[in-house]
């Protein structure tokens, strides 16, 4: 178990290091064991199946680097409970852990995801207002899943800095998103996360391995089933109906808005001629409309959900592409051992 | 005239007086004996037809018309006259058959003479005030207006006005000699006809007046006559010089009221004289009677002849059929009036029967006014939507009982609607009765109100029972008439009373026949041979049990009369009631075969919806019935379809007429409500809506759970049941599966077993105790049923089965599927050879060693998938290259290269779907390119 931690920090330091490049007041995320462990105790314990659970990470900046120590969960929402208050119950919260002594810093916040489903409005909206509030905020984004199958699956987001200008404007029109000159590739920008342990705990690891019989490794050469494909294939699926949807719209609001460009070109011109014709005649010409008025322009379809889709499936991809190549790695290494025995 | 009512006023004084009379009477002189007649003609009041009654109005307004013609009171004419038009309105049919009355006519002249006088007389017209100038000139032009449809009448009575003097003279002659001869004998049978019936009219109401001031109930009417007798007298008392006039005018008047009376009259003036002699004797009788109900009897206003119900005729007059046929139309006419009491109006005509038959008139008159009976009983509800109540129900149906014992009895007697009122025949001669009436129409009607009554009880209470035991007499009665119209009706008629006879029949299940013939087929397979066999056992049924209302199998029985109507109805209507009639009976009795071939032969279906909602209805029921019999013998697709219509707009509740529906409850208004309610079915012929529910579901279950194991990832696959998509998803909504309590919650349990092929779950969540009671125990062949169905649950489930598991198998030894679905082997390989042939299975059977090959060749689910995903993918990229050439300005540009390419890439993939391996290879060929060209 600590091994596996151990390896999948390094690989997401080493995936994340292409994101690090950008510049940002946080370069990498040092995160306390304890922290994952809780934040995986708090998915076991109240999330099930494609349900989502959330909670606010604690910690402190030093230099560049973002120290997450601690962490609380959010209780399960519930129809229930509609007067429930968010607010308090944080400040509740951290107020009682500084009274034993613990980092209360608010450093950002974390949530499970489903097959990586977790690229939407609501992530963009309170990813937006924490980094707005407090600048180097992170969202951690655990994927339980993929852990289940073997590896830990931690990522650490923030919005880039171009992202954060379009929310602060919240200027979604596909003009603003052109201005802007944003993808999807450029909305979310992944932090490198290393884990730490206490000396003390890392011994306990390495005993722990020594004594762990071999069986618990064979998982390791597992294939997985082909439903976590299916599923992801499922979503993608989702998604992508999704998208053609958006673009339809979108293809009728440039389609009427040519329309209007033309009808309103050939109504310019008419008054032109018709102008034209009066001066020759030596009336006054006919007094200016307001044009706008005559042509509303078609109320553009908001592109931002768009980008949202575009930017999950990028996702999807990602981890259909991850997963597939692990599998075919195993193949291909059953497929050596075989020919060598 | 004064003179006269002094008399008479004196002469009911001295009436109460009881021994007076007794002495007079015999000895009495005409006038007296005439008058003391006339003090007990109150009784006989009631005998006037309503030709007397109406003229009388007539005449007593006309009469108010002279006096203030007299008076040159205008405004009073005018009134009157307003009046007299009305009434002359009112009295129109009998005017119509008499002819307009002379006096009338020589009013209307005589006003208009008068008006014109009064018109050119300027000096008059100046002293008159203003009220009377206004209405002698709108009277003027309403008379003159209204006397334009009688032109020819005044102009006749105006050339001969010579007429009417005569018989003023005629008139005042016999009176003249009535009065001063006491003998009897000088009074000519005529003058005594004629002073006759102006009697009762002024004496009777003299009397009223004279007794009236106690007498608060009396009536409107008589109020109204009192006050306007009370004028009159005045005015022809203080004037003198008017006295001869009015005496004059009251001759001619009564003289025109007795011609026409004449005319009328049938009697013989001897007979009345007899009875007269009589009548003194039972007046004092009478008198008290009289005296003690005028004192106590409370009576509703307007209604005259409520209050003289106790006394239909007067004490001794001869009762024949002439005076009862008055008499019959009498209380007639007070039918459908306002304030008529209805239920003493069918009391009168009880009383007329009884009357009728105590005397001996004859059947005809009796079967009259049975009638008459039946026809105010169904006329005692005002309106449409209520229903009889109990008591009038029975005595309805013991009228109707009685009519036909009547008409059985007497072959002699003809009935119909098409016999004239005056070409009836009803006293006793040698001639046979002729009636006018249909019983057909009685029997209908009373049908329809049996119909009411059940609508209108709730059908959980023991009154519902009470009512359903009526059904039998019912039945008893339509029998009844089919048997005697087969003799004596016409095809049309027979046809409607058949029709009524399949009505009561078609929906009742022939247990009688079912066990006979569940008894015969042991002993002999062949149908053939089991007609016979029951045709015999009918007759052996019918010689043991002849007390039995149906010796008859009701198949029999609807065969013949339906075949009957087939060939001889010529309205649509009768026809179509009875096809869907047959074909429901058919069905009810498992015939399935016979009912089907019915169904398609007559075409209904085609143009059921041009029919009425009732008709609507009956084929929405005949088609669930088939669509049940069709699933009890195992044609799950037939009942599938039968009761597809029915069930998937989820009305099925409005559709069979069984109740309403509360979601249209804002969208109706009360008066669609009203006729929706009208159209409801009688709570026991309902069909169980479970029961239906039930067998739509297990036939949508047994048809779609293979189907969709069979096109799990077919993308256009389309749904056999909408229904049942809904009860599953329903099912899957739910958070919590606890075991299946609802019949749905039981088929879809069942179903979610058989999508597993685990057919012992699926039998024992659709055959258990609980769905015992609520759905199979309502089927008459309960076993055979629950047979059948756990056959076509195993052959379901192994199709089931093999679908969904056949990509797990390299073979199956077909053995081993016979032991796990408890199926023979035989079956087991028809059902894979036919899975095989078409192309549901890709496998192949090994004969030697009976197994199935599976050839592995259809995609996995991740391979479907991904066929899935790349075909939504070109969609989108298709879209997308839409928007980038809008981008570019290339109008209509993309048309054509979609056209080469994106769509060819398409049709190449539906036409690669028919066989698999193709298609896998060919589209991803295609997605790739597609994806190069979009998106890189």
């Amino acid at each position: 178990m600590a091994s596996r931690k151990e390896s999948t920090s390094v690989s997401s330091t080493a995936m994340a290091s292409t994101g690090g490049t950008l510049d940002s007041p946080v370069k990498q995320i040092q995160i306390e064991g304890l922290v994952v462990l809780k934040i995986i105790k708090h998915y076991q314990e109240e999330g099930q199946g494609s349900e989502v659970v959330q909670g606010v990470l604690l910690g402190l900046v030093v230099d560049d680097r973002l120290e997450i120590t601690n962490c609380f969960p959010f209780p399960q929402h519930t129809e229930d409970d509609a007067d429930f208050d968010e607010v308090q119950y944080q400040m509740e919260m951290m107020r009682s852990l500084r009274h034993v002594n613990i980092d209360h810093l608010h450093v950002g916040w974390y949530q499970s995801t489903y097959y990586g489903s977790f690229v939407s409005r609501a992530l963009l909206d309170s990813q937006f207002s924490y980094q707005h509030a407090i600048e180097e905020s992170v969202v951690l984004i655990y994927d339980p899943i993929k852990t289940a199958q073997g590896s830990l699956s931690l990522k650490a987001y923030r919005l880039t800095p171009k992202l954060m200008e379009i929310c602060k404007e919240k200027d979604f029109t596909p003009e603003g998103l052109k201005k802007a000159n944003i993808g999807f590739e450029q909305m979310f920008e992944e932090v490198p996360i290393v884990i730490k342990n206490s000396h003390l705990i890392n011994v306990l690891m390495w005993e722990l391995e020594d004594k762990s019989t071999v069986a618990d490794k064979h998982e390791l050469l597992n294939l997985s089933s082909s439903n976590h494909l299916e599923k992801s294939l499922q979503l993608l699926m989702d998604r992508v109906d999704d998208m053609s949807q958006d673009i339809v719209k979108y293809n009728t609001y440039s389609r009427n808005l040519s329309k209007q460009q033309q009808q309103k070109h050939q109504y310019l011109q008419r008054r032109q001629q018709e102008n034209a014709q009066r001066q020759s005649r030596g009336e006054p010409p006919l007094p200016e409309e307001d044009i706008s008025k005559l042509f509303k322009p078609p109320q553009p379809p908001p592109r931002m959900d768009t980008l949202l889709i575009a930017g999950q499936i990028n996702n999807y991809c990602q981890n259909v592409k991850e997963f597939t190549s692990q599998n075919l790695g195993k193949l291909f290494m059953a497929e050596a051992l075989q020919g060598h025995n | 005239m004064s003179r006269f009512f002094a008399r008479s006023d004196s002469e009911s004084e001295e009436s109460s007086s009881d021994d007076e009379i007794t002495d007079k009477a015999p000895g009495a002189t005409f006038k007296q004996s005439l008058l003391l007649s006339d003090d007990e003609e109150d009784t006989k009041r009631v005998v006037r037809s309503a030709k007397d009654k109406r003229f009388e109005e007539l005449t007593n307004l006309i009469k108010t018309i002279r006096n203030a013609m007299k008076i040159r009171d205008m405004s009073k004419c005018l009134e009157e006259f307003e009046q007299l038009c009305r009434a002359f309105l009112k009295s129109k049919n009998i005017v119509d058959k008499e002819g307009i009355p002379p006096f009338y006519i020589r009013l209307l002249a005589d006003l208009e003479d008068y008006l014109n006088q009064l018109w050119e007389d300027k000096e008059g017209k100046k002293k008159m005030n203003k009220n009377n100038a206004k209405a002698l000139s709108t009277l003027r032009q309403k008379i003159r207006k209204y006397n334009r449809d009688f032109e020819s009448e005044i102009a006749a009575y105006k050339e001969n006005p010579q007429e009417s003097a005569d018989e003023e003279e005629e008139e005042k002659e016999p009176e003249d000699s009535g009065s001063s001869s006491d003998s009897e004998g000088e009074v000519s049978s005529k003058s005594f006809l004629k002073k006759k019936p102006e009697a009762p009219s002024e004496a009777t109401k003299f009397l009223k007046t004279a007794k009236g001031s106690g007498d608060e109930s009396s009536s409107s009417d008589e109020d109204d006559d009192d006050g306007d007798w009370s004028p009159s007298d005045t005015g022809s008392s203080s004037e003198t010089s008017d006295k001869e006039e009015e005496n004059a005018l009251k001759r001619k008047r009564l003289v025109t009221f007795l011609k026409v009376q004449r005319a009328q009259d049938t009697e013989k003036p001897g007979v009345r004289k007899e009875e007269r002699k009589k009548k003194p004797k039972q007046k004092e009788q009478i008198e008290e009677e009289a005296e003690e109900e005028g004192g106590w009897e409370k009576v509703n206003r307007g209604v005259p002849l409520v209050k003289e119900k106790p006394k239909m005729f007067a004490k001794g007059t001869e009762i024949n059929t002439a005076v009862v046929v008055k008499k019959l139309n009498e209380i007639l006419q007070a039918r459908g009036k306002k304030g008529t009491d209805r239920a003493a109006q069918i009391e009168l005509f009880h009383a007329l029967a009884a009357i009728a038959a105590e005397n001996n008139l004859g059947q005809g008159i009796l079967v009259k006014i049975k009638f008459n009976i039946i026809a105010s009983l169904y006329d005692y509800n005002p309106n449409l939507a209520a229903f009889m109540k109990p008591d009038m129900w029975k005595k309805c149906l013991d009228c109707i009982d009685e009519l036909l014992d009547i008409l059985f009895e007497h072959n002699n007697i003809f009935i119909g609607e098409n016999i004239a009122e005056d070409s009836e025949n009803l006293a006793v001669s040698d001639q046979p009765f002729r009636v006018r009436g249909c019983i057909l129409t009685l029997v209908e009607r009373m049908d329809e109100e049996f119909t009411k009554i059940m609508q209108n009880t709730d059908p959980h209470s023991q009154e519902y029972v009470d009512n359903l035991k009526d059904e039998g007499r019912v039945c008893g009665i339509v029998d009844r008439l089919l048997t005697y119209l087969e003799n004596k009706g016409s095809t049309e008629e027979i046809c409607r009373v058949y029709l009524r006879r399949i009505m009561h029949t078609y929906y009742k299940f022939d247990y009688k026949a079912h066990r006979r013939s569940l008894g015969l087929q042991g002993e002999t397979k062949s149908e053939q041979d089991q007609e016979e066999s029951k045709e015999e056992s009918k007759e052996e049924s019918k010689e043991e049990s002849k007390g039995e209302s149906e010796g008859e199998d009701s198949a029999v029985i609807m065969d013949r009369l339906c075949k009957f109507i087939y060939a001889k109805d010529r309205t649509d209507r009768i026809r179509t009631c009875a096809i869907l009639c047959h074909i429901y009976h058919h069905a009810l009795h498992s015939r399935w075969y016979q009912a089907r071939d019915l169904m398609l032969m007559s075409h209904l279906q085609d143009n059921i919806q041009h029919a009425d909602p009732p008709v609507q209805i009956l084929y929405n029921r005949t088609m669930v019935q088939l669509g049940i019999c069709a699933f009890r013998q195992g044609m799950i697709k037939d009942a599938h379809n039968a009761l597809l219509d029915i069930q998937s707009s989820g009305r099925a509740k409005e559709l069979l007429g069984q109740g309403l529906l509360m979601r249209n409850m804002q969208e109706r208004n009360a008066e669609q409500e009203k006729i929706e309610k009208r159209r409801q079915v009688p709570f026991h012929m309902h069909i169980n809506l479970e029961l239906l529910e039930c067998v739509y579901l297990v036939s949508a279950m047994l048809l779609e759970i293979p189907y969709m194991a069979a096109h799990e990832f077919d993308a256009r696959r389309r749904m056999i049941s909408k229904q049942f998509h809904h009860q599953l998803r329903v099912g899957e909504r739910q958070p919590l599966l606890g075991p299946p309590e609802s019949m749905r919650e039981h088929v879809v349990a069942a179903s979610k077993a058989m999508k597993m092929g685990d057919w012992r779950t699926c039998h024992s969540f659709i055959i258990n105790e609980k769905m015992n009671s609520k759905v199979w125990d309502l089927f008459p062949e309960i076993q055979r049923v629950r047979e059948m169905l756990v056959r076509k649950i195993q052959e379901e489930s192994l199709r089931t089965y093999l679908f969904t598991y056949s990509s797990v198998y390299d073979s199956i030894s077909m053995a081993t599927l016979s032991e796990m679905f408890e199926l023979e082997m035989p079956t087991v390989h028809s059902i894979i050879s036919k899975m095989i042939i078409n192309e549901e299975l890709m496998a192949s059977l090994d004969q030697p060693t009976q197994t199935v090959m599976m050839h592995r060749t259809e995609p996995t689910s991740l391979q479907n998938m991904a066929l899935k995903l790349a075909e939504k993918l070109g969609n989108l990229v298709e879209n997308n290259e839409r928007v980038s050439d809008l981008k570019q300005g290339i109008y209509g540009g993309y048309f054509n290269r979609d056209q080469k390419g994106g769509y060819q890439q398409k049709q190449s993939y539906q036409r690669d779907q028919k066989s698999y391996q193709q298609k896998q290879s060919g589209y991803q060929r295609g997605g790739y390119r597609n994806q190069n060209q979009g998106n890189y």
